[in-house]
């Protein structure tokens, strides 16, 4: 169902009406205890609230408490993208997927923010590879746990090479076992990229 | 992240949401007027709060 209404605290942008969900890309940062358990998918800029396993994520404004998100004349919102090259330059993205957006809706031209999402799909990205090959790069083997609970999959070149720079894990786990943990842990399926 | 000027907005009122185990406005059937001969698997009833 589509139809066309006036929205008067966005002057200039059409209105449409959707009884079907958006599908679109997204990053996330990927947080847990040192052995892989609770598993916690977090937006990678900033500390916005993480999104909690069978929750649904609501947006909220930290900015202007006094609109809530998305609103048209702000940055707020549950972002989305249109494809996943836009999320190339996002920093440090240690899981890439399929998002559902709902709720109110803003179009951007390369991608959403919305009121409500829950990721649909899910899977581990070595965030060096992700950033020179994109999606289609070999899967990461292996998962680093770092203080402050991050977990970062990383492929083996990789963490020879991200050692020498000083980012050294305290522990690491296999990428695999990680990788199935987080999509029972959320209920999703496994990104086929 | 850089997603561009914005071009529209969609207000979205999904059927069903796309939430495992979420199903609003599902109404519950009807009891059925024979036992069955063996009883169907149970699912844990899951309420996510949001």
């Amino acid at each position: 169902m589509k139809g066309r209404t006036s929205l008067s605290a966005a002057p200039g942008l059409d209105v449409d009406v959707a009884t079907e969900p958006l599908i679109a890309w997204r990053a996330w940062a990927l947080t847990g205890g040192r052995e892989g358990t609770d598993l916690m998918l977090r937006p990678v800029a900033g500390r916005a609230r993480p999104w909690r396993p069978r929750e649904i994520a609501e947006a909220a404004c930290k900015s202007a408490r006094f609109h809530g998100g998305p609103h048209p004349g702000c940055t707020c919102g549950l972002h989305g993208t249109h494809g996943f090259e836009v999320l190339r330059k996002t920093r440090c993205p240690a899981v890439l997927g399929r998002v559902a957006l709902w709720g109110r809706v803003i179009e951007h031209e390369y991608g959403y923010r919305a009121q409500f999402a829950y990721p649909q799909r899910l899977r581990l990205i070595c965030q060096f590879c992700f950033w020179m090959r994109g999606p289609r790069a070999d899967r990461p083997e292996l998962v680093g746990w770092f203080p402050k609970d991050e977990l970062v999959p990383i492929c083996g070149e990789h963490l020879t090479l991200a050692a020498r720079y000083g980012m050294e894990p305290r522990n690491l786990l296999d990428a695999a076992e990680v990788d199935g943990r987080l999509r029972d842990t959320y209920v999703v399926d496994a990104l086929a990229v | 992240m850089d997603i561009g000027q914005p071009k529209r907005i969609i207000e979205i009122v999904p059927a069903t949401l796309p939430v495992p185990g979420e199903i609003p406005g599902q109404v519950e059937p009807a009891a059925p007027e024979h036992e069955p001969s063996a009883p169907a698997p149970s699912e844990p009833a899951e309420q996510p709060a949001g």
